[in-house]
């Protein structure tokens, strides 16, 4: 009962949170006045007007994932089934740019290939692109597409990774004992992970269709930023409402499809053996060429761009003004932050056992339905919650004009992603432990304290960090919604890069990376020294 | 009064029965076994007698107790008293021996000094006092299985439930630890329910051993019972070695046999298809026998020759000190063979 009520209560606070204000900004844009009229989305599906929008948005997303496939594949390759030298440290730096915002990255390399970038000038005084051909070519629809490719190929590196060290080697033995290497890789490795790239897949095409950061900042036309400025611009947040919704469509219809493929074909039920090993191929050449691939990627996406901000912020005053400038949306993004990963962590926490660990039929089905929310696009979402929040009540008022209108923007945009995390580090424990501790009579929260907080501690620590790294870069949802008093960083970041140099812009670029990669680096080094919990031997 | 009372317990998962209506009951102080293939349902049973499973209909009484009325439980957690040696043993990981054991007993709001004493005393019976302050993770698979048997007792339960306690250790240990198990029951005297796929644990530890197939019982009889006169076809060929032959009853005390008619003990009929029943000990090759056969398969192990026979058109099952050839005819009698009576 106790169990029960309180799953309730937190699935309902999900609903309240996160499904409330999209089914309210949708409910709203149908009903007008007194009467219920289809107007906004008539124009969209109906007139031409929107259908450059709808394009770019699917050209986008498509070339990111193509892009973040042929990258991510080979790396997830060779850092598995290789034994290249130095992949620990690879796989540590392949995370950079997945952790530290998306529009970084794009800020570095409109550094570089703007019209007076550093690699601008290389490749048009030794080739024949003009300088403009090189500017625009950035400001585009392929530009976005090559920055997001960088911020989410190690989505695709990772799944892949994870796929081939869950295939039972026997099964790659077995066919190495009568065929060649590749044959090996074409008709039995390959068939094994396909699933799992393609659900890898599926999440970049999601989230580059849903990113709004690297659209806005090299001014690319797509759902996110129109949805965007006819809401700020125009204040017509009906229109941005009909035009965000064939965008959440297309994200639900391909997580829901996502899910009903992989269910049942999951890399992770591949006939896995209890031992740990992988098979490794061990051949001098495919190593070669396995660190000559995965150094051209650390090159082009974690060393260029990270070194052309530090190289482009010139000075230690630099720092020390955009610091200065941005003091108290420093201030405001750590504290926004802590209480936005508290709230995640714990309220993800009981999300993520609902729908691991709570023995139901309708299990895989929450599980799916609080996923889906991880679609939702920020903008989006920063509308829903305006709709919401917005009205002369008190209460309202009260969060609507203070710093719990941005945390709640936290916990909308990322409750899904820290539900996730914690439920798969609760699958890690055995429902026997749990069980051990209900036999006994102790109640449901006792068995939460005593057995099931400690065994966590690692999970707990880990979706805190996450959840903390994505508040302190989330620009989408705060940028509608944040008061006035209330900037965080990337505000501050958008608000410095229309009026400032480019070295005091590089250098609060910086702060973000070092205030997102810090924790974790802390927390790398720490961890060594954490208490293991022993594991049980049989 | 029974200790425990099952009746016409029901489970379905997603659609289909797992547990068909079954029913039984454990004396006080006495073990029980759950035997019976994997799948076939002991453990589901021994879940909702714990109350981790609710059943969709029937009931089940501990002490005389309802504890739940078809899928409604009727008492709490706390109330059924019961103590469970889970399969993985289930040890918590992060907590040393001492407070996995003292964990019940806070549950159950017991001042510090008895959980001290009683902590002391269950470590004492199982005989690992030595290793209160020592992690799970540091004991062999026999220690942890012992501060498992330790955890599920402290709390003097009305009730054990063992589920395949046995199953994660090697054969030389599993001896061991059953004997542990044996003299701990006998010693507290705790009415036991062992779930086990294993006739060996199941003979040697039960009072009373309940057989389950395909989610039904098929016998509930002493060890002893339950090996000479199964009620089942299931029973006779899924306990020990057997051979289980259709006949026909020509008159009384006569029966056709695949190769002749026979005189035969025949018992009562109540229900179900005659068949003669014999185990291989029960049937001598010599060359004086009344039946002819040919030997098929030879296997030796622990000192005896086990073979399999050809004769009239149907395979037997023999054992024999003597060594014979494959292929090699050989004639036997069957001694004290019997006529059971049996389920389909």
């Amino acid at each position: 009962m106790q169990k029960k009520l309180t799953l309730g209560f937190f699935f309902a606070l999900f609903l309240f949170t996160t499904f409330l204000p999209i089914a309210w900004m949708f409910g709203n844009s149908i009903y007008e006045e007194g009467r219920f009229s289809f107007a906004y989305y008539s124009d969209i599906f109906l007139t031409q007007k929107y259908g450059m929008v709808i394009s770019n948005s699917l050209i986008l997303a498509s070339t990111t994932t193509l892009l973040a496939v042929f990258i991510g594949v080979p790396v997830g390759f060779f850092l598995s089934k290789t034994s290249l030298p130095l992949k620990n440290f690879f796989k540590i730096c392949f995370f950079i740019p997945l952790i530290i915002p998306s529009y970084i990255i794009g800020i570095a390399w409109v550094n570089l290939l703007g019209k007076t970038g550093f690699l601008n000038n290389v490749f048009s005084q030794y080739t024949l692109l003009s300088p403009e051909f090189i500017s625009n070519s950035i400001y585009s629809i392929y530009g976005v597409s090559f920055i997001l490719s960088m911020n989410l190929f190690p989505v695709v590196m990772l799944v892949t990774e994870y796929a081939l060290k869950s295939i039972n080697p026997r099964l790659e033995e077995s066919g190495l004992v009568a065929g060649s290497v590749f044959q090996v890789f074409r008709q039995i490795t390959f068939p094994l992970i396909a699933p799992a790239i393609l659900s890898g897949m599926i999440i970049v095409f999601v989230l580059s269709l849903s990113e709004f950061g690297v659209p806005s900042l090299l001014q690319v036309n797509v759902f996110t930023t129109q949805i965007f400025t006819q809401f700020s611009a125009f204040y017509n947040e009906r229109a941005a409402t009909a035009i965000a919704f064939p965008l959440i469509a297309i994200t639900l219809v391909l997580i829901i499809l996502e899910q009903i493929y992989l269910r049942g074909k999951s890399f992770e039920v591949l006939g896995r053996t209890s031992s740990n090993s992988t098979l490794q191929y061990n051949i001098t050449w495919l190593n070669v060429i396995g660190l000559i691939f995965c150094s051209l990627v650390l090159i082009v996406f974690v060393i260029i761009p990270l070194s052309t901000l530090i190289i482009n912020s010139k000075t230690i005053s630099a720092y020390h003004d955009a610091i200065l400038l941005a003091r108290n949306s420093i201030t405001n993004s750590i504290l926004f932050g802590s209480i936005g990963a508290t709230l995640l962590t714990f309220i993800g926490f009981f999300l993520g056992y609902l729908s691991e660990n709570f023995r139901s039929g309708l299990r895989s089905s929450i599980a799916t339905f609080i996923w889906i929310f991880f679609a939702v696009p920020a903008t989006v979402s920063g509308i829903g919650l305006i709709k919401l929040w917005n009205r002369p009540e008190g209460a309202c008022q009260f969060i609507y004009g203070s710093l719990w209108i941005v945390i709640l923007g936290y916990v909308v945009r990322f409750l899904p992603l820290s539900s996730r995390i914690m439920a798969n580090y609760l699958k890690q424990i055995p429902h026997s432990m749990e069980e051990a501790g209900i036999v006994t009579g102790a109640s449901w929260f006792r068995v939460l304290g005593k057995i099931f907080l400690p065994l966590q501690g690692y999970g707990i620590i880990a979706t805190w960090l996450i959840s903390f790294m994505f508040c302190i870069g989330e620009l989408g949802t705060t940028i509608l919604v944040y008061p006035p008093g209330h900037e965080t960083l990337p505000i501050a970041l958008f608000t410095v890069m229309a009026n400032s140099p480019t070295d005091i812009v590089s250098a609060l670029s910086i702060v973000i990376v070092v205030m997102t990669l810090l924790p974790v680096g802390v927390f790398l080094a720490v961890s060594r020294y954490l208490v293991k919990v022993p594991q049980l031997t049989f | 009064m029974n200790a425990l009372e099952v009746i016409n317990l029901k489970k379905n998962f997603n659609k289909k029965e797992i547990i068909r209506g079954i029913s039984f009951g454990v004396e006080r102080c006495q073990l029980l076994a759950l035997l019976g293939p994997s799948g076939c349902g002991k453990t589901t049973t021994l879940r909702m007698i714990a109350g981790l499973e609710t059943p969709d209909d029937g009931e089940i009484r501990i002490e005389g107790l309802p504890a739940n009325r078809g899928c409604k439980a009727l008492i709490s957690q706390k109330q059924r008293n019961i103590g469970m040696v889970f399969q993985d043993l289930a040890l918590w990981p992060h907590m040393t021996v001492y407070e996995n054991i003292e964990f019940g007993l806070r549950a159950n709001r017991l001042l510090r000094a008895e959980r001290r004493r009683r902590i002391e005393s269950v470590l004492d019976k199982v005989d690992m006092q030595k290793y209160a302050r020592a992690y799970p993770g540091k004991l062999s698979g026999g220690q942890q299985q012992l501060i498992a048997i330790a955890r599920a007792i402290v709390t003097e339960p009305k009730l054990l439930l063992m589920d395949e306690p046995l199953s994660n250790i090697d054969v030389k240990l599993r001896e061991n630890i059953r004997q542990e198990i044996k003299r701990i029951q006998q010693e507290t005297q705790i009415t036991t329910v062992y779930v086990t796929h294993d006739q060996e644990d199941a003979f040697l530890l039960a009072n009373k051993i309940v057989i389950m197939n395909s989610g039904t019982v098929e016998q509930i009889d002493s060890p002893e019972e339950v090996y000479s006169s199964p009620k089942s076809l299931f029973v006779a060929s899924f306990i020990g070695e057997s051979n289980v032959i259709p006949v026909k009853i020509v008159e009384k005390d006569r029966i056709l046999t695949p190769w002749g008619k026979l005189e035969c003990n025949i018992k009562d009929q109540k229900s179900g298809n005659p068949f003669l029943f014999f185990r291989p000990y029960q049937a001598k090759i010599k060359s004086g026998g009344c039946f002819e056969g040919a030997i098929l398969n030879r296997d030796f192990i622990n000192g005896i020759y086990k073979y399999i026979v050809s004769t009239s058109g149907v395979k037997i099952k023999l054992e024999a000190q003597e060594v014979y050839k494959v292929g090699a005819s050989i004639r036997f009698s069957i001694k004290d063979q019997e006529v059971l009576f049996l389920k389909n």
